[in-house]
């Protein structure tokens, strides 16, 4: 008898749920393969859908539509949900709550492994080094306005006039949209109304967002942009004459050396010219806001070539004074490097949030089965091809996969993870597609850190998963859903104006474990 | 997981054809005046995700029309262009498939999925020895 596909998923975010979906869509419960296949997925915090609950803006509720597939995937009965565990070498959670699992112990009762965990952690710089009150990461913002569990608390916007974001990202644009947002334009959202009241509190009046490169190097997405320019009570500081020209120019230098593909689908987008995103962000940035800069309480400013070299405090109005080394480009077009230029200057300002990309969970790597996992210098992914997770000698790790950001690096949206979770799971159904018809595949070049027992059993989960289902600290989705119902029904209770109701009222999980074990005892009495 | 839209009588509806990204026919299918491409792509079990529900905040049900049919839509609002710049393998006449909405004029459409994959990463790998 061949080995079943017994897959343990760690993370339980978008990639999970869309790699899952389509394991158990290729292999069907009544065929064959399909009736050995079970998923397990395992997230380390209570609740399911990564990013998409933890990461996505309040004020972009069409984006969270996802979780109806998810929901849909959850309810295969050869998939189970077990949130509160963190599988990994080191304790990232201090929650008594939270089960901590080595991967040593994880994987014995599985066949399959799939990486789902992301990108959780953000980059530092080395220059950017004051306590939080003047400098945290902009995802401790992101923590503190979804209710994270790792939260470190709201940022005192009490004592801040002026705020400064280094990167040009989507995260970057969605804090500094959050910021400087009017906080009744929120209350209909998934805001929770602790967060709203530091909002109501806020002096914030500027927000800077810095980058190294250029306009035609931001990552933004082109939705991002346009809604910073279409914020009520908000303009935008209209670029720089000099800017502009240096990127016009820039692209008519790619224009001239990449010629446009016309033959054969006339694909845009591609190549080593600029993108029709990245050609109509310049034009937004040109075009400015929709409120005229100078008649508005509030403003922002998107500022370029110029990268954090030192911060400290200040004596004067603001709390903090951020050096920056101007810098040029190396060459024209989308991939260009930034230069230093020589030159420096400095702004006051009262909050730095540095947003400069995000890398893998170093302690889950920390592991000696996974430190070889993981890509060096710069820790961005987990080494892999096509999905299947290889080692730093280039072998494969039989049965292991990774997906999402844990595998291509923290860039894209949900659309590439998409994209990718079609790849990680052909790889998965390929190989044991192949594996149980006894087309083997090549040992030598391969190191093996799963059960290999055709013996395994099915259902099994890890003592100590089950020992924290007894206690209620493991979650299942069957909680998630009833909490999620709860949310729901809370935020209709609160009517926002109008007749508009909140969307939900989110818990946390100190609201959430009461309320599950309120749902226990009354499902205990009603059938005793 | 399908559509939520009425087939019609074989033979009274207007025609879908599908062809994947090389071409190659995939299925015809009949359907009805205002359905849309992303709709009869989900009664039909054609490969589209529309993670958003037809909302406008993605770009996972992105298709190509042939340039005659393309033309007869309406051009495509900032909205849909925002979300049509983060497709991958976007074209001049790319178009979200919940924003193509059946008409008379369209019968007989040609819709082309995108590239399904675009080329994952590789860190490099012991070549196999057989």
């Amino acid at each position: 008898m061949s080995i079943p596909l017994k897959l343990a998923v760690v993370g339980g975010g978008p990639s999970a749920f869309y790699v899952v979906s389509r394991v158990l869509q290729q292999l069907p419960q009544n065929s064959a393969l399909g009736a050995r296949l079970r998923v397990h997925i395992y997230d380390r915090l209570w609740a399911p859908h990564g990013l998409v609950r933890y990461g996505v803006a309040p004020d972009h509720p069409e984006v969270k539509n996802c979780t109806s597939k998810f929901d849909e995937t959850a309810h295969d009965p050869r998939v189970r949900f077990f949130g509160n565990v963190n599988i990994g070498a080191a304790p990232i959670n201090p929650s008594p709550d939270v089960t901590n699992l080595p991967l040593s112990s994880l994987l014995p009762h599985y066949s399959h492994l799939l990486l789902a965990n992301g990108c959780p952690t953000p980059r530092v710089h080395p220059a950017l080094s004051l306590p939080s009150s003047v400098c945290r990461p902009a995802l401790d913002v992101v923590h503190w306005y979804t209710s994270h569990p790792a939260s470190a608390g709201p940022p005192d916007l009490s004592r801040t006039e002026h705020v400064t974001v280094i990167g040009h990202g989507n995260v970057a644009l969605d804090v500094a949209r959050i910021l400087l947002s009017h906080p009744s334009r929120l209350e209909p959202y998934d805001v929770p109304n602790a967060v709203l009241d530091i909002l109501r509190t806020s002096r914030v009046k500027h927000v800077s967002i810095f980058g190294r490169r250029g306009p035609l190097q931001a990552s933004f997405a082109p939705r991002e942009l346009r809604e910073m320019m279409s914020l009520d009570d908000v303009s935008f500081t209209p670029l720089s004459q000099d800017i502009i020209e240096r990127s016009e120019s820039e692209i008519n230098a790619v224009e001239k050396i990449s010629e446009p593909q016309v033959a054969g689908g006339q694909t845009l987008g591609i190549g080593t010219g600029y993108s029709r995103a990245q050609k109509r962000m310049f034009n937004m940035l040109k075009s400015g806001s929709k409120a005229h800069y100078g008649t508005t309480p509030k403003t922002f400013s998107i500022e370029f070539f110029k990268s954090p070299v030192g911060l400290e405090y200040s004596s004067g109005p603001h709390s903090v004074s951020l050096k920056l080394s101007h810098t040029t480009l190396d060459s024209p077009g989308p991939n260009a490097r930034a230069v230093p230029s020589g030159e420096f200057s400095t702004i006051d300002t009262d909050l730095v949030l540095p947003s400069l990309g995000y890398i893998p969970d170093s302690s889950f790597f920390a592991d000696n089965l996974s430190s070889s996992w993981i890509a060096t210098p710069g820790l961005s992914h987990v080494r892999n091809n096509s999905g299947r997770i290889v080692d730093t000698e280039g072998n494969l790790i039989r049965n292991a996969y990774v997906s999402g950001w844990a595998a291509s690096g923290a860039k894209g949206v949900l659309a590439r993870t998409v994209e990718d979770a079609r790849v990680v799971s052909s790889a998965i159904v390929e190989d044991y597609t192949k594996s149980s018809t006894g087309d083997s595949v090549d040992d030598q070049t391969q190191s093996s850190v799963l059960s290999t027992s055709p013996e395994i059993t099915l259902d099994s989960i890890p003592s100590e998963v089950q020992i924290g289902l007894e206690r209620g600290a493991v979650t299942t989705y069957e909680d998630w859903k009833q909490i999620d119902a709860e949310e729901i029904r809370r935020g209709q209770e609160e009517v926002v104006i109008g007749d508009l109701k909140k969307e939900r009222q989110r818990m946390d999980w100190s609201s959430a474990k009461v309320f599950l074990s309120d749902v226990r005892d009354k499902t205990a009495t009603s059938s005793s | 997981m399908h559509g939520g839209i009425n087939r019609p009588e074989p033979g009274t509806g207007l025609k879908v054809h599908f062809k994947d990204s090389k071409g190659n026919h995939i299925k015809t299918v009949e359907v009805n005046e205002g359905d849309s491409i992303l709709e009869i792509a989900h009664e039909y079990d054609i490969d589209l995700e529309g993670a958003c529900e037809a909302s406008l905040a993605c770009s996972t049900c992105h298709v190509i029309l042939p340039p005659e049919y393309y033309d007869l839509l309406p051009e495509p609002g900032d909205d849909e262009n925002d979300m049509l710049d983060m497709a991958f393998g976007l074209t001049d006449t790319s178009r979200l498939g919940c924003q193509v909405i059946m008409k008379k004029e369209l019968d007989d459409i040609i819709v082309t999925l995108p590239a399904a994959t675009r080329n994952m990463y590789v860190d490099g790998a012991k070549p196999t020895t057989h």
